[in-house]
């Protein structure tokens, strides 16, 4: 048994951040039905395909089923609300008011389905002066300060990167979907549920929005440091980077160990993790005078074998391959009926009893149509109307 | 608000974690509601000693994540600690805990030893790199998991020295994958009755946040590379130059490109066969990027930002932290939060960015004292004033 089995979502989503929450919540085992317009979402024709398959929509719609439905028309609306009266959890993630406007807002479907619990993703929200917005991730990370102390000290912008607000939005979004299921163990009540792209970028900016509130400074970007701690950051070997972390003091006196300069460790500048900020430029300096002399595996090895966290910059390809990610089913083989063999990420959170897995790749376009319509009812010639009337 | 009902109320955590992504874990629980008892060892875990002081002993980083949870000082080093601890967990629902693996079942408060005693026991650990395989055993940190999953090779400028993603992405990437597979497991639990070990990490959340990177690199064979501020997969989407700054504009798809041509007076570009599609676009962002930028740079950002609003295009400042957290909207949505502190008065936060309608997250009080609320807490486990006053003159508890 997975832990969700049993959850019917439906899932009205495009792009990033809501495909990314239900494919969450598909992994462990919810039953996923995506719905898309009888042209495929958008996505579908996104680029790096393989056999004219979008690769970011298989890989974030994974583990879902998959119909089609008209919502402009009538009938299709109609199937929506059969569809909703079956489900525990529905996740769109239109700009607010389009949703209403289709019929499918929240108070029309918590009418059909009280205990329903209806999830909203959006660019900043479905309140206050900017809901109305369209928003990207590009977006939320520059609003957020999320770009501000990104990238070198004095370089161009740079954002995270990773789509870090579209991902943790919908993280956000199946954290409150969950918390959502637990009041209704309870009472029975669905509930609204809304989170957005610019409040999920927020959230992540706990170390910096303290560092501003405490100081009055606007954080800076630092390359790869650490606002409050050092030695953390990328140094340079002869032959590229590696990090370290050697924050604390018992940590530094190791690494001083490790490359061999009991000088620094006794150095009263480098005393104490606020003396080692203070004077973070010598720091790092007199550091790299003796790392940049050895190659990456040299300082790796010596530094794992003292305990230090240290590691390689890896490339995608080198993370992707590398054996420990494997050996934690981080990649994940599947088979796609029209793109053939595909990598997937694996799941990130292992679960003894009910685990979690990546056990089918995303439906092909309206894959699941007959099965869905005739769970819901739907006779074999209704079906081959709605489909005659282009509504599914 | 504080007579509302709670998603979470009725789920005790036992918090027994350090500086970040257990902490926030942990937090994100306390903010639905959920009686999560903070635990530290005798002089506190090691985050009340970090920088940014707001009073002798009171650190504004461990405020930051630790809001909403009661303080239980326990030394798990002797014996008696050890002891409560169990007589705690066979009343708690979930233990969340980021030692190294291997820690835990040294101070004998491994998910074994504690799911003997409490089978409904949900135990989440978050580590570096998770409970096995070859690297379980090492220290990992935010810094390090980046560069190992690769998000360091994509972000920055090509070129540069190695650059991070400015906030611990993985640390709270990591928190929030560790709160999903609790919650998925306090669901699995309605029907099984049984709790189970939640096993995450750095490393992994690092790659699972790596979607669209891996992508890339799965289906074209291109190595993914830091683009600065443009995305991988869609042009234009990126920060432009004005006349007194950069601004972000989203204007990728077929729908959006023409609108943003139209304001900025370069419709010509729309049908120009370098820029007709997504693809084409991607493929010449080195030669539609100076095209725009040479008409962005004529006006300021509030010209270009009033002018995308206008025309529905995706666009925004890019802001400081300061500004970030001035912002009406941001205001609006409740996103600063002020508690109140004994000792520095009041304390800001971050506000939870999930709203919800019946049961919304509730800033109930800023983070715990040290053993602030030892006292209460062993009282309903059942112990009376003297065993509390012996094991305090021991100094098992504080």
């Amino acid at each position: 048994m997975k832990a969700l089995a049993g959850l019917r979502v439906i899932d009205l989503t495009q792009a990033m951040a809501a495909p990314f929450c239900t494919m969450n919540l598909a992994d462990m085992g919810a039953d996923v039905i995506k719905v898309e317009p009888p042209t495929g979402e958008d996505m579908r024709r996104g680029s790096a395909s393989k056999n004219g398959h979008s690769g970011t929509f298989l890989t974030i719609n994974r583990s879902k089923r998959g119909i089609t439905l008209d919502l402009k028309q009538p009938a299709g609306v109609e199937i929506m609300h059969r569809l909703v009266k079956t489900a525990d959890v529905f996740v769109q993630n239109y700009r607010p008011g389009a949703a209403t406007r289709l019929g499918v807002g929240y108070e029309t479907l918590a009418a059909l389905n009280p205990r329903l619990i209806y999830c909203s993703i959006s660019g900043f929200g479905a309140t206050g002066p900017y809901a109305g917005r369209g928003g990207y991730d590009l977006i939320a990370q520059g609003m957020s300060g999320i770009i501000s102390v990104t990238g070198d000290e004095d370089g161009p912008p740079a954002k995270a990167g990773v789509p870090l607000s579209d991902l943790a939005a919908g993280l956000f979004g199946a954290y409150g979907i969950l918390c959502a299921l637990e009041h209704r163990e309870r009472t029975s009540e669905g509930q609204l549920v809304d989170t957005s792209l610019l409040e999920a970028a927020m959230a992540l900016t706990v170390w910096e929005a303290t560092e501003y509130w405490v100081t009055g400074r606007a954080p800076r970007p630092l390359g790869s440091a650490h606002r409050l701690a050092a030695p953390y950051q990328a140094l340079r070997a002869s032959d590229g980077w590696f990090t370290v972390g050697a924050n604390n003091d018992k940590l530094f006196e190791s690494f001083c160990r490790v490359i061999d300069r009991p000088d620094l460790a006794a150095d009263p500048r480098f005393a104490g993790v606020r003396e080692r900020m203070r004077h973070r430029d010598t720091l790092i300096a007199e550091i790299e005078r003796t790392t940049a002399k050895e190659t990456r595996a040299h300082w790796l090895a010596r530094l794992d074998g003292a305990g230090v966290p240290a590691g390689p910059i890896n490339t995608y390809p080198e993370a992707l391959a590398d054996p420990h990610a494997l050996a934690r089913d981080m990649i994940v083989d599947l088979v796609h009926p029209g793109a053939g063999p595909i990598k997937a990420l694996g799941v990130p959170v292992k679960l003894s009893g009910t685990p979690g897995a990546v056990d089918r790749p995303a439906p092909l376009l309206g894959q699941d149509n007959a099965a869905v319509l005739t769970e819901l009812g739907y006779t074999e010639a209704e079906q081959r109307t709605l489909k005659a009337n282009g509504v599914i | 608000m504080s007579d509302r009902p709670r998603a979470l109320q009725g789920l005790r955590v036992l918090d027994q974690t350090q500086v970040m992504a257990g902490p926030f874990c942990a937090m994100l629980l306390a903010d639905m509601g959920a009686d999560v008892i903070k635990i530290e060892p005798p002089g506190g875990e090691a985050t009340r000693g970090m920088d940014l002081e707001l009073a002798p002993g009171v650190s504004a980083p461990f405020l930051a994540v630790n809001r909403n949870k009661r303080g239980l000082v326990l030394d798990l080093k002797r014996s008696e600690g050890v002891a409560i601890l169990k007589r705690l967990v066979a009343t708690a629902d979930v233990l969340v805990e980021n030692y190294r693996p291997g820690v835990a079942r040294r101070l004998g408060v491994d998910y074994d030893t504690l799911a003997a005693i409490n089978p409904r026991l949900i135990y989440c650990s978050i580590s570096g790199f998770g409970q096995t395989g070859p690297y379980a055993g090492r220290g990992g940190y935010d810094l390090i998991a980046q560069g190992m999953s690769g998000i360091m090779s994509a972000t920055g400028s090509e070129g540069g020295a190695p650059v991070k993603v400015g906030v611990p992405i993985t640390d709270l990437g990591a928190g929030l994958f560790g709160v999903f597979g609790i919650l998925c497991a306090v669901r699995a639990r309605h029907v099984t009755g049984r709790g189970q070990l939640v096993d995450t990490s750095l490393f992994e959340a690092g790659l699972a946040l790596s979607a669209w990177e891996a992508t890339e690199y799965w289906y074209t064979g291109q190595v993914p590379r830091g683009l600065g501020t443009a995305h991988r997969l869609n042009a234009p989407y990126q920060a432009f130059c004005a006349s007194d700054g950069h601004f972000t504009v989203g204007a990728a798809n077929d729908n959006l490109f023409p609108r943003f041509c139209a304001l900025l007076g370069l419709d010509h570009l729309v049908h120009d066969p370098r820029f007709d599609s997504v693809a084409h676009r991607l493929q010449n962002r080195a030669a539609l990027e100076p095209l725009i930028e040479a008409v962005t740079v004529r006006h300021p950002r509030a010209h270009w930002l009033a002018k995308c609003e206008e025309a529905g295009v995706p666009a925004g400042p890019i802001y400081s932290v300061p500004e970030a957290l001035d912002d009406p909207h941001a205001r609006a949505r409740g996103m600063v939060q002020e508690l109140a502190h004994a000792q520095v008065g009041r304390v800001k936060g971050l506000g939870n960015p999930v709203k919800m309608s019946r049961t919304p997250p509730v800033m109930a009080r800023t983070a715990p004292a040290p053993g602030e609320d030892t006292e209460a807490i062993l009282r309903e486990l059942g112990l009376g004033d003297d065993e509390i006053a012996g094991l305090r003159a021991k100094r098992v508890i504080a």
